[in-house]
Parts: C-alpha cells; sequence; structure tokens
C-alpha cells in the first residue's frame, strides 16, 4: 500500500478524532463526576457553534476574529452552563437515572428551539481567515490547515485537564469524587460546588468544541443530533469519567473511521457500533474506566 | 301568502344576480385549505426556508384575487418534517385529519416524499413534490396523486452524464469515483449516473464508491480516500448542508484543484451562502436558477416580488414551489372545481404556464418537463453572488426515462 495514503487517512483520522474528543471530554467529565448523564450536551455544543458565529460576525472586518470568537463561545456557553446547572441541573442529583435523563433530554428541545428562535432556521457559515484557508502539505500530502488548530486545540485541552485533575488540589478533589462524593463531602468539602465547576468546565470545553466546529462547514440546527451518538461511542470505549480514555476512544473512533473509508466506506459507521458493542460486553466500564463507584 | 312567494323570488333572484356577477362576494365559499409539509429544521432546512417563503408568495398573490376559482381563499397550513420520514408521514396525516387539507406541497427529502405518497393516495389527497426528486416518487409503487415539479434525478443525472461524457472524451478521462449522501436520493442519483455512463461513456471506470451519512459534517477522510484512489474525476450527489460542507473543506484540502468534480448539486442557495468561497470554474448542476428564465414574465414578476417581500433572491427551492402552487391553481381551473379527484385528473398530461417556461406533465408518470442546467460557476456583475455562465439547458423529455423502461419497472414490481 501506498504510504502516503496511511499518512493522509491516519492524519484526517486525527483530526475527525480530535474534534470528537473535544466534545466528548466534557461529557465524559461530567457523567463521570456528578453521575449525570448529559443529554443535552451535544445541543450546547451546537450552542457554542451560533456563538462562534455571533461574535465572529461582530468582528469579521478584523483577521483576528475567528480567534477572538472561538473563546468567547467557549465563555458565553460557561456562563449559560452555570445558569443551567444552578437553576436545573442541582436539583437532580438524588433523582433517579430516567429522571435525569427526562431533564436533560427536554434540555435538547429546549435549546434547540432557543437557537431557531435566536438565530432562525438559515445556515450560517464563517469565512476563515487566510491563514487557515488553503491546505498544507506533508511530504506531499495535502491536508487542511484548519485542523492542524484543531489537533493544537486538541492537546492543548487534554494537556490542560490532566494537568487540572493531577497537579492542582481541586483536581484532586474532583478525583476523588469520581470515586466516593460521600467520603469527599465527609471531609467537609462544599461538593454542590464543587459539582458546579464540572459542570461549567464541561459545558465550556462542549462550547469551545463547538466553535471550533463552527468555520468547519456550515452550522445548521440538527447538527447535534448527528454528534452526540459518536461522542457517546467514544465514552462507552474509553470509560466514562476517564480522561486517558477518552482521549483513547476518540482517536480510536476517528482512526477506525478513517481507514474503514478507504476499505470498507459502506460500513464505516457500522464498524464503530460493533466496536463500542463489544467494549459494553466485554469491558462496561470501558477501556480505562473503572468500576469502583460510590 | 302570494306577497310571502313574491318576496321570496325576489330574493332568491338577487342573491343568484349577485353571485353571477361577483362570485367572491356572494354565498361564501369554502376556504381552500393547503398542507405544507417541509424541513423547517434538520439538514432540508437550509432548501426548505425558501420554498415556504415562495408558496406564501404565491397564495398572497392568488388570495388577493379571491383565491382559487377567485372563490376559494386559501389557508397554508405550515408543517416542520425534521427532514425525516416518520415525522414528515405523522404531520402529513394531521395536515389530513385534522386540517382537512386538500393538497400537500413538499416535500424534503425524498424518503419523505416516498414515505408520504401512499398516505396521499390512501385519502385521496393531491401531493406534489416540489423539491426532493428521487425518480422512484413517480416511477414505480405509481400514485395518481402525486405530482413532480422538479427535474427528477434521473434527468438530472442524465444532464450530468451528457455533460461529463463530452468533457470525459475530450480529456482523455478513464476512471471516476462516485461520493453521494446515503439516502433514497443519493443512492438513486448515484446508480442512475453510473448506469447513464456506462451508457454514454462506456470508456469510463468506476473505481470506488462513497456514501457518507446524510447530516456528515467532516468529509476530510472521505476527501483524502477519494484523492488517494487517483481518479481522472469525481462525480458528487451530496445533499444540502452536506454539499456546502463537503465544497468548503473540499477547497481546504486544494481537491478542486487536483481532481475535477464537475456537475454536483449546487443549487442557487449554495451560490448565495458560499458567495465568497465557493471556487470559481467548478462545473455544477442546478434544478431551477432564477437567472436563466428572467425572460419569462412570470419569472421576472416572480423574482422582484420575492425580493420586495422578503429583500433576497429566490433560489431553485422558491422557484420550483412557486410553480407548484401556481400548478395547483391551473389544475383547479382547468377542474373548474376544487375537489382533488376532478383536479387530480385534470392536471393529467396538463400544460401550464410556470416561471420556467410553458411546461407539461407526462402523463405515465406525472412528471413535469422541466429542464436541468448545467454551468460554470462564475461572477456576475449584475449579482451580489455568482451565477452559471456558459449555462445548458437540458430539457425534460431530452433528459427523462425513455417510457418504455417505466412499463418495465412497474411490471418487474408486480
Amino acid at each position: 500500500m501506498d504510504f502516503s495514503l496511511v499518512i493522509a487517512q491516519f492524519l484526517s483520522g486525527l483530526s475527525r478524532g480530535m474534534m470528537l474528543f473535544l466534545i466528548a471530554s466534557g461529557l465524559s467529565l461530567i457523567f463521570g463526576v456528578m453521575n449525570i448523564l448529559n443529554f443535552a450536551h451535544a445541543a450546547l455544543w451546537l450552542a457554542g457553534a451560533y456563538f462562534c458565529y455571533t461574535f465572529w460576525y461582530l468582528m469579521q472586518g478584523y483577521g483576528f476574529g475567528l480567534w477572538v470568537a472561538i473563546p468567547l463561545a467557549a465563555l458565553a456557553m460557561a456562563a449559560i452552563g452555570w445558569v443551567i446547572e444552578v437553576v436545573l441541573i442541582r436539583r437532580v442529583y438524588d433523582r433517579e437515572l430516567s429522571e435525569q435523563l427526562l431533564l436533560t433530554y427536554g434540555l435538547i428541545l429546549v435549546i434547540d428551539d432557543l437557537i431557531k428562535l435566536t438565530w432562525g432556521a438559515e445556515d450560517k457559515l464563517i469565512t476563515r481567515p487566510p491563514l487557515v484557508a488553503s491546505p498544507v502539505f506533508f511530504f506531499g500530502i495535502p491536508f487542511d490547515s484548519y485542523f492542524i488548530f484543531v489537533i493544537l486545540i486538541g492537546v492543548a485541552v487534554a494537556i490542560g485537564l490532566w494537568l487540572f485533575l493531577k497537579k492542582t488540589r481541586y483536581g484532586h478533589i474532583v478525583r476523588a469524587a469520581v470515586f466516593s462524593r460521600e467520603m469527599v463531602g465527609a471531609l467537609g468539602i462544599p461538593i454542590p460546588r464543587i459539582y458546579t465547576g464540572v459542570f461549567v468546565l464541561g459545558i465550556f470545553i462542549a462550547g469551545l468544541a463547538g466553535a471550533v466546529q463552527a468555520p468547519v462547514g456550515s452550522i445548521t440546527l440538527g447538527m447535534d443530533t448527528a454528534v452526540i451518538v459518536q461522542a457517546f461511542c467514544v465514552v462507552v470505549i474509553g470509560g466514562f469519567g476517564s480522561l486517558l480514555g477518552t482521549f483513547v476512544g476518540s482517536m480510536i473512533v476517528g482512526e477506525v473511521y478513517a481507514f474503514s473509508i478507504l476499505f470498507w466506506p459502506q460500513g464505516a459507521l457500522a464498524l464503530i457500533f460493533i466496536i463500542t458493542a463489544l467494549v459494553l460486553i466485554a469491558r462496561p466500564w470501558g477501556l480505562f474506566g473503572t468500576p469502583m463507584r460510590t | 301568502m302570494k306577497l310571502i312567494g313574491k318576496i321570496v323570488l325576489v330574493a332568491c333572484s338577487f342573491l343568484l344576480v349577485t353571485a353571477l356577477v361577483n362570485p367572491t362576494s356572494g354565498i361564501a365559499a369554502e376556504s381552500y385549505h393547503l398542507g405544507v409539509d417541509l424541513a423547517i429544521t434538520g439538514t432540508g432546512a437550509l432548501y426548505c426556508k425558501d420554498g415556504i417563503d415562495a408558496i406564501k408568495l404565491a397564495v398572497d398573490e392568488i388570495n388577493s384575487k379571491g383565491g382559487f376559482l377567485g372563490k376559494h381563499p386559501i389557508k397554508v397550513f405550515v408543517r416542520d418534517s425534521h427532514t425525516k420520514p416518520d415525522v414528515a408521514v405523522r404531520e402529513a396525516k394531521d395536515l389530513i385529519l385534522r386540517e382537512k387539507v386538500r393538497a400537500i406541497l413538499g416535500t424534503y427529502s425524498s424518503a419523505c416524499a416516498v414515505a408520504i405518497k401512499p398516505i396521499a393516495r390512501e385519502y385521496k389527497v393531491l401531493h406534489i413534490a416540489a423539491i426532493s426528486n428521487s425518480e422512484n416518487i413517480t416511477k414505480v409503487n405509481f400514485s395518481p396523486y402525486t405530482y413532480q415539479v422538479v427535474p427528477n434525478s434521473y434527468m438530472q443525472a442524465k444532464a450530468v452524464v451528457l455533460g461529463v461524457a463530452k468533457l470525459a472524451k475530450k480529456k482523455g478521462w478513464k476512471s471516476y469515483v462516485t461520493i453521494a449522501s446515503d439516502y433514497e436520493w443519493g443512492r438513486s442519483t448515484q446508480e442512475n449516473t453510473v448506469s447513464l455512463l456506462k451508457q454514454f461513456a462506456p470508456q469510463l471506470k468506476l473505481k470506488k464508491e462513497f456514501w457518507p451519512r446524510l447530516g456528515e459534517t467532516q468529509f476530510t477522510s472521505y476527501i483524502t480516500a477519494i484523492m488517494a484512489q487517483k481518479p481522472d474525476f469525481a462525480i458528487g450527489s451530496l445533499a444540502s448542508k452536506d454539499n456546502v460542507a463537503w465544497n468548503q473543506q473540499a477547497k481546504a484540502y486544494g481537491f478542486f484543484k487536483k481532481i475535477p468534480f464537475p456537475g454536483s448539486l449546487i443549487s442557487v442557495s449554495e451560490l448565495i451562502i458560499q458567495a465568497k468561497t465557493l471556487p470559481r470554474g467548478l462545473v455544477g448542476l442546478c434544478r431551477a436558477p432564477f437567472f436563466a428564465h428572467m425572460d419569462v414574465p412570470m419569472m421576472a414578476d416572480f423574482v422582484k416580488n420575492f425580493r420586495a417581500k422578503y429583500n433576497r433572491y429566490p433560489s431553485d427551492w422558491g422557484v420550483m414551489e412557486y410553480d407548484a402552487v401556481y400548478a395547483l391553481k391551473q389544475g383547479i381551473e382547468k377542474a373548474g372545481s376544487i375537489d382533488s379527484e376532478k383536479v387530480k385528473d385534470a392536471l393529467k398530461g396538463l400544460t401550464i404556464n410556470t416561471t420556467r417556461g410553458k411546461l407539461f406533465f407526462r402523463c405515465i408518470d406525472n412528471q413535469l418537463s422541466c429542464s436541468s442546467y448545467i454551468g460554470v460557476v462564475s461572477d456576475d456583475p449584475k449579482y451580489p453572488f455568482p451565477i452559471y455562465h456558459d449555462l445548458v439547458e437540458v430539457n425534460g423529455p431530452d433528459s427523462w426515462r425513455p417510457e418504455a423502461e417505466i412499463v418495465a419497472a412497474r411490471l418487474n414490481e408486480k
């Protein structure tokens, strides 16, 4: 097989995987720490993309417009995440899983309708700045230069989250809460505040992922439903709550998808679902997750 | 008693004369309930907004003259199919049972059109497909209640093939790949294209088929995989926003500079939305570009009124939905009634005035004899977005499937 072909598919799989990692890491973090399966995660991701469009639109006359719009969109989503946690999510921590699912599912409908009311049903398109509008070449293989930025953001988020969880006191508390929230609470640490922080961080990353996705194609209603399924596959494969697992899961899904398009285009998605099902059967807590939980 | 009899006689005569002189001011006529089952959300939202706006414009114009037949004001009921067949069916049933609509205009996508066809037939309600264009909507499982005012997938594929066959001969192309959205329209268009290319350019070899799911947001793996195949050219049948994402990403990979991509669907929507980014020189296909028929007074008026009302140019989807309303109007006028049974019969084989000129419905499949258009994406000083130059119009009768093949397909069905 032509080596350049392998490199080209690897790079496209890597960019796809990084995009998935950005979406799934927030989802995994929120479930891992708070035990809340946030169905509305992708809807919030989509809202991040729309916010990015608005900020970019306001600054489109400037070359830096997109680069400022992306973090602003993530911050806007973090603020919205805080409101959602305080007003809604906080009230269902001790409820049955089905009630949590109903609430977050309801949130999808509300968020999607709010997006439609705010931005309308028309698709939005962000024009990329010249810096990332043309391809770059690796050993003669073309690669979309914007995805270099996506990969860098993905790596930065992975490293940032790892440092936060491993090296900071707050991160240690969050990791401890994954295993036993009661024990953490018994030590006098305010669990609700930890939860609010984690939820806001998760939605910040979702908003960032949406904003990063925005210039890739058009921003349209319904994009979130297509993405949430693959994000769930990632966290199931990697293990809910595991940062490393989410990273590895994203790479598996991205690369399997990219290479199966080369060899078996019709079965690309099916293969991902088969892997997800196999992991669920053999190791329900995922490749890097843990069954320990109280 | 005689006096009372005279008064009643005079009153009845007065009412009769009034009704005859001014049909709209006499006895209140029944309003015409018109259902619209289009995608306000989901993949098709990009195309359907223009369609809905154009329907509303046509309805306002007709209602300003009293409605259908000058006495049946039209009441429009718009429903969101979410671009999902199950939702489209649910909404179609609701439109028929609750709102008592006599006709349903739609649809996006072809899967939705195919799904609601039997519902329209069961309840004897007219169904006019003006955006979705799989030829299976009218070719097989035929319903006399379903009409199509958009060039179907076979017609579009043949138009592309005729253009590509010429290019292939000229440039010595030998191999190609296809990329098509994995659903009813994408499958049907791709199959027709491949089959027609075998017929018109037998020297061409299909290297590989790619089937991204409908709603794909990231095409990078497909782009690199196609480039790896090193085909002489690629043919695409990607729908709506998928097409926008594909164009954006393929351009960023320098795809169009390396691999010719002739005949992909680039509607007026894409020309407008991607005005700044769409690569100039691309050879694209579209279904009803307004700028091809500005010499037709009905089109010139439509564009003028559409711009006045919505402050933008209409896309193909707006043009075709507008024509759908006027097709219905002309069917009703020929039938002299709003009864769907009579209108259905009146539309059979009817020649109608459309924004695209005088066209007729073919009897065997209720397909309108509308054209497909191929051209080169180019800037034009008249418009704030690129349009097609060197436009080739392939007429309906030159591109539609021969009747014998339709008969054979229906026999196989049985």
